[in-house]
């Protein structure tokens, strides 16, 4: 069975750390045995190839999957528990439900309609879609609109899933922005991609999923298919041993 | 006829009836279970047999029936063996069928099925109107608490998970409120047609509302005009509340499908 384990007033490097953390669904394996970290203030990354359990390693870590076994450790810095934040790859939004850009930030986020304009504009969201339905924004503004209502509630950690997939060019650069800076202000930031320009140039950390194992390796790792194609710099702490990589977890830290 | 006492129920009952029935057509249509009205009201029918053929109070066990069908559903929401519309269609033929044959053993006529099956102005009791009125009362009630978490649950489950907002809770309260909802209406529409009140108007105020707060006002408008002009339209030419006002949510629906295309 798996166990979270919330340690307030706690210190400790990472913010969340996963022990042994396994999952099933529908009868497949999706994690065996994987552990990880995710260290405080980092910009982390998770990647690995279709398949690997990029997302579920996520959901299971925000307690939106039950896993089967092993122990998720949130350490908290202050006396309450760490807020988590996650916005999906997309949304399919209900065509029925007829919610302007304005209507779902005060129901997602609790925004006051003075703080509105504001939230939306830290993440260059258009100004004049704000009295749009949400169900006819394009997948770039939908994304800007999740990560602004997740930013307004001001996570301690925010789960991004391929945050740059429906974005255009000049937003790209944008968004990002507004993540490094989101960094900075000490929000811990975990991206799911398959974007592996944007893990060599702004990674703290990654987390390496192959298969059904998080694996930690060096450049030489299970993920070499795609690390071999961009420069990895100073990849400190290999564990466990690359030669029993196979058999247990493996991560990479410390780029 | 404003002054004789069972339209002054029937007028309260619907007023009532159209409020509520807005608040749970909000979001049953966008979640796409809107086939659910019909499936409980269909299978509560079961209940009101029995409580005909026992000579009890037939709305109690069909309350009780519908209730319970409302937990299965929630229940069995998130099942990926399962299916939602599959549990209805279920639900459905085995209330219906259940009930047929417990009328097939109860002998002669039966007037008052007719009154359950499509409405009956004059079946409206002092004792149903405050069944309403405290059902209201709890609706809205669960509605303030839970709005934000059914708001943000119908649009993402998972988002509404993170945020920590009682998503379970509020899909419990959704589908047993709407459950209990639909029976406390059969006496002004009918089982056949209680499913109209509920799922129309909301139809209808998204073909012309731009915002969610203009399709909460336009559904509780069209709901309350319809519900009104229908009954006194019954009461005027001596025909049964529950087609009558089915027909006329139809009609607005049409008006406003129709009006959508050409503006648009």
């Amino acid at each position: 069975m798996l166990t979270t384990d919330l340690k307030l007033n706690s210190d400790h490097v990472n913010i969340v750390e996963c022990h042994d953390v396994s999952l099933t669904r529908n009868t497949t394996e999706v994690l065996c045995e994987a552990s990880c970290c995710i260290p405080r203030n980092s910009l982390t990354f998770i990647v690995g190839e279709n398949g690997t359990g990029k997302s579920s390693l996520a959901l299971t870590i925000l307690g939106l999957l039950p896993g089967n076994d092993g122990l998720i450790c949130l350490h908290s810095q202050s006396s309450r528990e760490p807020v988590l934040g996650y916005v999906p790859q997309s949304i399919d939004f209900p065509k029925q439900f007829k919610l302007t850009v304005s209507e779902y930030l005060q129901y997602s986020a609790e925004v006051k309609n003075s703080e509105i304009e504001a939230t939306l504009a830290r993440v260059d969201f258009p100004l004049n879609h704000i009295a749009s339905q949400i169900t006819q924004l394009s997948g770039g503004q939908v994304q800007k609109l999740l990560l602004a209502a997740e930013l307004y509630r001001k996570p301690d950690v925010l789960f991004l899933d391929e945050p740059l997939a429906n974005v255009d060019d000049s937003s790209e650069k944008h968004i990002i922005d507004v993540i490094l800076e989101i960094r900075n202000q000490g929000v811990t930031i975990a991206i799911i991609t398959h974007d592996w320009n944007m893990v060599s140039n702004y990674a703290d950390h990654v987390i390496c999923l192959n298969k059904n194992f998080a694996c930690t390796s060096t450049s030489a790792c299970l993920c070499k298919n795609s690390l071999s194609k961009v420069n990895i710099k100073n990849i400190q702490k290999v564990t466990p041993d690359p030669e029993h990589m196979h058999d247990g977890f493996c991560y990479i830290e410390n780029i | 006829m404003f002054s004789i006492s069972f339209m002054q129920r029937a007028f309260i009952g619907s007023f009532l009836l159209s409020i509520t029935y807005g608040l749970y057509g909000m979001f049953i249509i966008p979640r796409k279970i809107g086939f659910m009205a019909d499936g409980i009201s269909h299978a509560s029918l079961l209940g009101i047999a029995v409580g005909l053929s026992i000579g009890i109070n037939p709305l109690l066990p069909a309350l009780l029936l519908a209730a319970f069908l409302g937990f299965l559903l929630a229940y069995s929401a998130d099942s990926s063996k399962v299916t939602s519309d599959g549990l209805i269609g279920i639900f459905l033929s085995g209330g219906m069928s259940g009930a047929i044959i417990i009328m097939a053993f109860m002998p002669g006529y039966k007037p008052d099925l007719f009154s359950y099956l499509f409405g009956n102005l004059l079946s409206i009791q002092n004792v149903d109107i405050y069944a309403l009125v405290v059902f209201t009362i709890f609706s809205i009630i669960g509605f303030i608490l839970q709005w934000r978490a059914l708001v943000i649950s119908t649009i993402h489950l998972d988002l509404s998970k993170v945020i920590n907002l009682p998503t379970t809770q509020s899909k419990y309260f959704l589908f047993i409120g709407m459950s209990i909802g639909l029976i406390l209406g059969v006496k002004l529409l009918g089982v056949i047609l209680i499913s109209a009140l509920l799922i129309t108007p909301v139809m209808t105020a998204n073909q012309i509302a731009t915002s969610f707060k203009g399709t909460f006002i336009i559904t509780q408008l069209i709901g309350f005009f319809a519900t009104f002009a229908g009954i006194i339209l019954s009461y005027s030419l001596d025909l049964p509340p529950g087609p009558t006002i089915a027909l006329l949510l139809v009609a607005i629906f049409v008006f406003s499908l129709l009006q959508s295309k050409l503006s648009s």
